[in-house]
């Protein structure tokens, strides 16, 4: 005989001896419908209350665990029951377990909430999809007798069904409460993101706070201070509400980081009552308080796009596709550099990070023809190192070829500028060096509309900005 | 015991290539051995060999060779695989203030010591600190608070004395580190830590490292440049020597190339009347003809140098003249670096030619200011030490930065050690004088690899004590060494037996923190 059966046997003849006493079946139904009512008579107030409430409360964590399996494993057994009887008298069980448990777990629930002063709309969803869960668990307990004797009725069906959408919602609802609620989005795939959940902080998505300060906040802070709860008055969600604050003022003083109650609390010792993120959260890294404390030593400002002394390296390179391999090469590579002439130098040991092409021991001799020698080896070359050399104009035309150019100079050459505007060819660059040439504002007006050419260099040039500052670098936002 | 294999029977078919020695030795060997030396060396071998067996097999491996990997002179080809991983500064320029400025007179503001003047610094803040021969015996130790204001400035909100009011226009951009500390106490084997990673004089600088592990970025030019400021008579002047660029015992063409700062920057460079350059060709050629006889016959490596610095040299009698002709640049330098720039030999001048070495693809530029060293008079000396050096630097960055070089060149500022907050000789309202202090000085660094902005480490109330990230001078060379793609922990050369390193033998650790 198999295990489930003897389960199942065990199992109905406890039943059969609870039938025996409904006493204790009124007492318990008695005791459960009140505890779905608790929320009734003690609201959530927002007030945290007697310890030993939330004591209880805290394991509300570990009873609630329960239930799911037992509901998650429900089907399943009524799957089985159709192929076997004795699974039918299983499920029943699982089904009064599953409501038995659901119940001690709302409890323990409501003593965490109102024990700790929990407040704010995931907390109450959660709470009600707690109790709504519940009543459809005793539902299903009240239709599953006549769903055994006429098999075709469908209600008990579609009563299960309900009751696993509202576990999955309630367990979510569950889930942001503890983990945060961009646990699930966080590490999404951003085409998959863009779709599914957009940035919540949309009036300047390129500003340092909404890449680097907001994160923070959604992750660390906003669990306790956001639409979940509200603790001690204050919001993180969002710009407007860090800047307003909480029960206790301000918590951003811009320019005063050490006046800032947000920085003093972060940076309390661990061990402190008044630390945050409280409750043995995860604290805030010293990266991430170094972020907040220059972000706001620079004025908090909402849309600056980058703070000074912060560097974050996502934001200065985004990927850049490796290099093909040039070893096919190598033999030729090692003569040039053995050789008088430019050479091809590594960047690296890394093959994939690229050639440079080194002319400054011949830069007086190197002309638009040498150049055009080397265009096989272009794909390989991330680099090209020609100030001061003969290159000119068609020269330019030729490098348009070079796709995986990075870095272009060409300070100190008889480049006229005329045929920059080909360079809009090479998505990958992002330096170009025109320093000392006769370029017109006129030649390098299409470079400025180039997004990635981040550094472009135009010092004693014709087309050199106006002195505004001490440098000639024109940075674009 | 163990019979060793060189004493077996068949004695008459030993060769040197059944040695236990490094391969690089045996290739080294077969080209350069004479039939007459082999023979020779061989009797001497088998004299070591039965030596050793006495001995025991593992004496030979105690045997010093120097067998790093031998790296062809010139043109360029890296044979050690470096840079290690793409690195974000080609280049360098080291501004050295030797005799170590005062880092609480500077950068390190402490607005507390107002209320301290002349009182005793409290013994718990100095511990166990040595002290020079110079403060020892004092009785007291009373505090000297900085003669000059500071200011707060740039975006940053750094604080920097008024001392340099050029320096403060670029604070954004700099990257200063005030937890500096080094381990020793006198001049001589700071400056070498601080150059060797090492107290003691014999191992290579770190322009000689570089040179060594990145070569040359173009031939006609050496790899390293040492560039001496002109010495102030009024200034307390501390020797720096050729010890400080040395190669140790890397090979010597690695060597810092020293250009005079009186006259002309190299002596003989043109060539004699009646002399044309297919004459001194042909004279080199010659020359070269008879040092590879010599090497052919010696196999001593120094002769390689020989005929590197020789064509070096030759290449150099073109390159030096353009690189050291000013007539081409534009007003604006003058602007930027001052009327002093035109004199050569002072520390704007320096630092101009050091903005044309880093153009023309020098790797390491080394500039030296001497006089730092204010042991009494700080109020009467300081001032001008800035004034001679503040607008150079401030010039420097900024022209590098408008050229686009700043990208991949780092700066490097740095002295020696620092100096005490406690006043040497008597303390008075008008002046002060500060001795020699190892454990907090203030250096900056900028460019390619670091993060232009911060403020990285910090001090005790008496800028006495690193009271948070301490950057030992080996983590600053490893740091250094991580912005020019290397990393500092596989970067050796093995000479003496051992896997010798910039940053060795105690860890070293790159600064995360200012990186880039």
């Amino acid at each position: 005989m198999n295990v489930a059966a003897t389960v199942a046997r065990t199992a109905g003849d406890a039943l059969r001896r609870a039938r025996l006493i409904p006493r204790l079946w009124i007492g318990a139904g008695c005791v459960g419908i009140s505890i779905l009512l608790l929320p009734l008579f003690f609201p959530l107030d927002g007030k945290p209350h007697a310890d030993w409430l939330q004591f209880f409360g805290r394991f509300h964590p570990l009873v609630v665990h329960l239930p799911i399996g037992l509901i998650v494993i429900l089907p399943l057994v009524e799957f089985a029951g159709t192929r076997r009887q004795s699974f039918r008298e299983v499920a029943g069980f699982l089904l009064q377990i599953s409501l038995a448990t659901c119940v001690v777990s709302i409890l323990f629930g409501f003593l965490l909430a109102y024990g700790s002063g929990g407040i704010g709309t995931t907390v109450t969803r959660h709470m009600r999809g707690g109790i709504l869960l519940a009543i459809e668990l005793l539902l299903c307990l009240a239709v599953r007798p006549s769903w055994l004797r006429a098999q075709r009725s469908r209600l008990y069906a579609i009563l299960l069904t309900a009751v696993l959408m509202t576990l999955a919602w309630t367990a979510h609802q569950g889930g942001s409460l503890t983990h945060g609620s961009d646990y699930l989005t966080r590490y999404m795939p951003a085409t998959l993101k863009r779709v599914l959940a957009p940035s919540a902080v949309s009036s300047h998505p390129n500003s340092f706070f909404a890449r680097h300060i907001y994160p923070v906040l959604d992750t660390k802070c906003v669990a306790c201070h956001g639409t979940n709860k509200e603790q001690g008055g204050l919001r993180l969600d969002s710009y407007e509400s860090l800047m307003a604050g909480g029960k206790d003022g301000m918590v951003i003083a811009p320019r005063n980081p050490d006046g800032s109650l947000l920085l003093q609390k972060v940076t309390l010792p661990p061990t402190d009552h008044h630390f945050m993120p409280a409750e043995g959260r995860t604290p805030l890294t010293r990266e991430e308080i170094a972020r907040i404390r220059a972000w706001v030593l620079q004025g908090a400002s909402p849309d600056a796009a980058s703070v000074l002394g912060i560097f974050i390296a996502e934001d200065q390179e985004q990927a850049r596709p490796p290099v093909g391999d040039y070893s096919a090469f190598i033999v030729e590579i090692r003569q040039m550099q053995q050789s008088q002439g430019a050479k091809l130098v590594p960047v690296s040991a890394n093959p994939s990070d690229g050639l440079i092409l080194r002319t400054a021991d011949v830069a007086g001799t190197f002309d638009d023809a040498h150049l055009t020698k080397l265009q096989r080896f272009a794909p390989f070359i991330v680099e090209a190192e020609l100030a001061r050399t003969a290159v000119t104009d068609a020269g330019v035309e030729t490098l348009s070829q070079f796709k995986n150019l990075r870095a272009l100079h060409l300070d100190g050459t008889a480049v006229t500028g005329r045929t920059l505007g080909k360079l809009s060819s090479l998505s990958q660059l992002t330096y170009l060096n025109l320093s000392g040439t006769k370029v017109t504002s006129d030649a390098a007006a299409p470079l400025k509309l180039e997004p990635n050419l981040r550094h472009l260099y135009l010092f004693n040039t014709p087309a050199e900005p106006a002195p505004t500052a001490d440098s000639g670098v024109r940075s674009i936002q | 015991m163990k019979q060793h294999a060189l004493c077996s029977d068949c004695e008459d078919k030993i060769t040197p290539m059944d040695l236990p020695i490094p391969d690089g030795l045996k290739e080294e060997w077969s080209v350069s051995e004479s039939r007459r030396q082999f023979l020779g060396r061989c009797g001497k071998v088998l004299g070591w060999a039965s030596l050793a067996t006495l001995f025991g097999e593992a004496s030979f491996r105690h045997l010093a060779f120097a067998s790093g990997p031998k790296p062809q002179p010139g043109f360029g080809e890296n044979t050690l695989g470096l840079p290690h991983f793409a690195p974000k500064a080609k280049r360098a320029i080291y501004l050295f203030m030797s005799g170590a400025p005062p880092q609480v007179d500077l950068f390190d503001y402490k607005p507390s010591l107002a209320l301290q003047f002349d009182k005793d610094m409290p013994a718990s803040v100095r511990g166990n600190q040595q002290l020079t021969g110079m403060t020892a015996g004092q009785a007291r130790f009373p505090v000297a608070p900085s003669h000059w204001p500071f200011s707060r400035l740039g975006q940053t909100g750094t604080w920097i004395s008024d001392l340099l009011p050029y320096t403060a226009r670029m604070v954004d951009d700099l990257t200063f580190i005030k937890s500096t500390n080094t381990d020793a106490i006198n001049h001589e084997p700071a400056i070498m830590l601080m150059n060797t990673g090492n107290m003691n004089a014999g191992k290579p600088c770190l322009g000689a490292w570089l040179a060594y592990g990145l070569g040359s970025m173009n031939d006609n030019l050496p790899t390293f440049v040492v560039l001496q400021t002109k010495t102030n008579p009024k200034e307390n002047n501390q020797p720096v020597s050729s010890r400080l660029w040395s190669s140790g015992f890397l090979s010597s063409e690695f060597s810092g190339v020293g250009l005079r700062s009186v006259g002309d920057p190299v002596l003989y460079l043109g060539d004699p009347p009646g002399v044309d350059r297919d004459t001194r060709r042909k004279m080199l050629d010659a020359v070269e003809e008879i040092n590879r006889q010599t090497l052919a016959e010696v196999g001593d490596p120094e002769t390689n140098s020989r005929i590197a610095q020789y064509e070096m040299a030759f290449r150099m009698q073109s390159s030096v003249p353009e690189l050291a002709d000013l007539s081409k640049e534009p007003e604006s330098t003058w602007e930027l670096y001052g009327p002093e720039a035109k004199e050569p030999g002072t520390f704007a001048y320096n630092c101009l030619l050091a903005r044309r070495l880093a153009e023309r693809g020098v790797r390491f530029t080394q500039i030296y200011k001497r006089g730092w060293d204010v042991h009494d008079n700080v109020v009467g000396m300081l001032p001008v030490l800035c004034q001679e050096t503040d607008r150079g630097c401030y010039a420097l960055v900024t022209d590098l930065k408008r050229r686009g070089l700043l990208d991949d060149t780092l700066v490097i500022w740095a002295g020696e050690f620092g100096r005490t907050v406690y006043s040497q000789g008597g303390l008075s309202q008008e002046n002060y004088g500060r001795d020699h202090h190892p454990r907090c000085f203030t250096t900056w660094m900028t460019g390619g690899g670091v993060r232009p902005g911060v403020t990285y480490g910090e001090t005790d109330d008496y800028s006495y004590n690193v009271v948070k990230d301490p950057v030992h001078v080996r983590d600053f060379n490893a740091t250094i060494l991580h912005c020019l793609g290397i990393d500092h922990n596989k970067f050796s050369y093995r000479f003496q037996g051992l896997d010798q390193k910039l940053t060795s033998p105690v860890p070293a650790f790159v600064v995360q923190g200012i990186l880039a």
